[in-house]
């Protein structure tokens, strides 16, 4: 009992603590309650369905257009970062295997900025 | 062998970044006694509508998790939203419950005198009727210095008022007690 400064030696006062011990010493079963609570939490957030698959078409459409727009940059651009990153030409084999880094990375990264979102 | 407890601070942590659920629902398991009883006290025994408002008060408490700061005990930052949402239901319901004997009329002791109940637990029935005659503020600052065992500087936090409003409320609170059961006075 917390109540410092009021009068704390009558009888009510310890008809007040004696109750207030019952309330801490009554356990209200829970008898789901805890399950309803739980189910009635808000759902997690998820993209809308159509989402995904439009964020992939848009960067589909971009690169196809870029493509198009400038066919020789990407491939000069790609064959000078990675002959400065390797330090000689690539193979097809190099050039298979970093593809599907680069793939791989890709797809991490929207994954992972979609469930962030 | 014994698995350490996990505390209510690392279950807080999951839920929040995690999302876990399961974490969560251990919090609710954890303090929906105290949470619901607080309730129980607060609605005059009204166990339906406490239920209900306990409900409430864990699903508001899972939205605001991630502004929980650990300053205070869970328990009482559980028992502030607790009584933040008992008092919206108040105001939606414009009225408070109120005995249909809360006239001011001092109770009688005649219970104490029936054979299957102690002195004290008849004056426990008697209290828990009388307190139906406090003004909800009253009744509230009772039941979190009382019952729940807080501090006059906690219970003001749970009742977002100074503490000095809460030693008043608990002053006259007892004062109202007393006229109501002043037959139970021993000079009586």
């Amino acid at each position: 009992m917390n109540t410092q400064d009021v009068d704390t030696a009558d009888w009510l006062d310890a008809a007040l603590e004696e109750a207030g011990h019952e309330h801490r010493a009554a356990y209200v079963a829970d008898d789901g309650f805890t399950a309803r609570v739980v189910g009635r939490l808000p759902a997690a957030p998820t993209l809308p369905a159509w989402r995904r698959p439009v964020i992939v078409l848009l960067w589909l459409l971009a690169g196809a257009g870029a493509f198009v727009t400038l066919p020789g940059a990407f491939d000069d651009a790609f064959r000078s970062s990675v002959a400065l990153l390797l330090g000689h030409r690539m193979g097809l084999a190099d050039f298979a295997v970093l593809l599907a880094l680069f793939g791989a990375a890709a797809w991490t990264s929207l994954v992972y900025a979609a469930r962030a979102n | 062998m014994s698995s350490t407890p996990v505390s209510d601070a690392q279950l807080i942590a999951r839920a929040v970044v995690q999302d876990d659920r399961h974490a969560f629902g251990e919090l609710v398991r954890r303090h929906q006694s105290a949470v619901r009883s607080t309730l129980r006290r607060l609605t005059g025994g009204n166990i339906a509508q406490a239920d209900d408002l306990a409900q409430e008060t864990f699903l508001l408490a899972y939205r605001n998790l991630k502004s929980f700061r650990q300053e205070a005990k869970f328990s009482t930052w559980l028992y502030r939203i607790a009584y933040n949402v008992f008092l919206a239901d108040a105001r939606k319901i414009k009225e408070l419950p109120m005995p249909e004997d809360a006239d001011g009329e001092p109770v009688a002791v005649a219970d104490a005198t029936a054979p299957s109940l102690s002195r004290q637990a008849a004056l426990s029935v008697d209290l828990e009727r009388a307190m139906l005659v406090l003004s909800e503020p009253e009744r509230a600052a009772i039941v979190q210095c009382y019952h729940n065992d807080l501090s006059h500087e906690e219970a003001a936090q749970v009742l977002g008022c100074p503490v000095g409003t809460v030693k008043t409320h608990i002053l006259r609170a007892k004062q109202k007690l007393k006229a109501r059961l002043g037959a139970w006075s021993p000079q009586a």
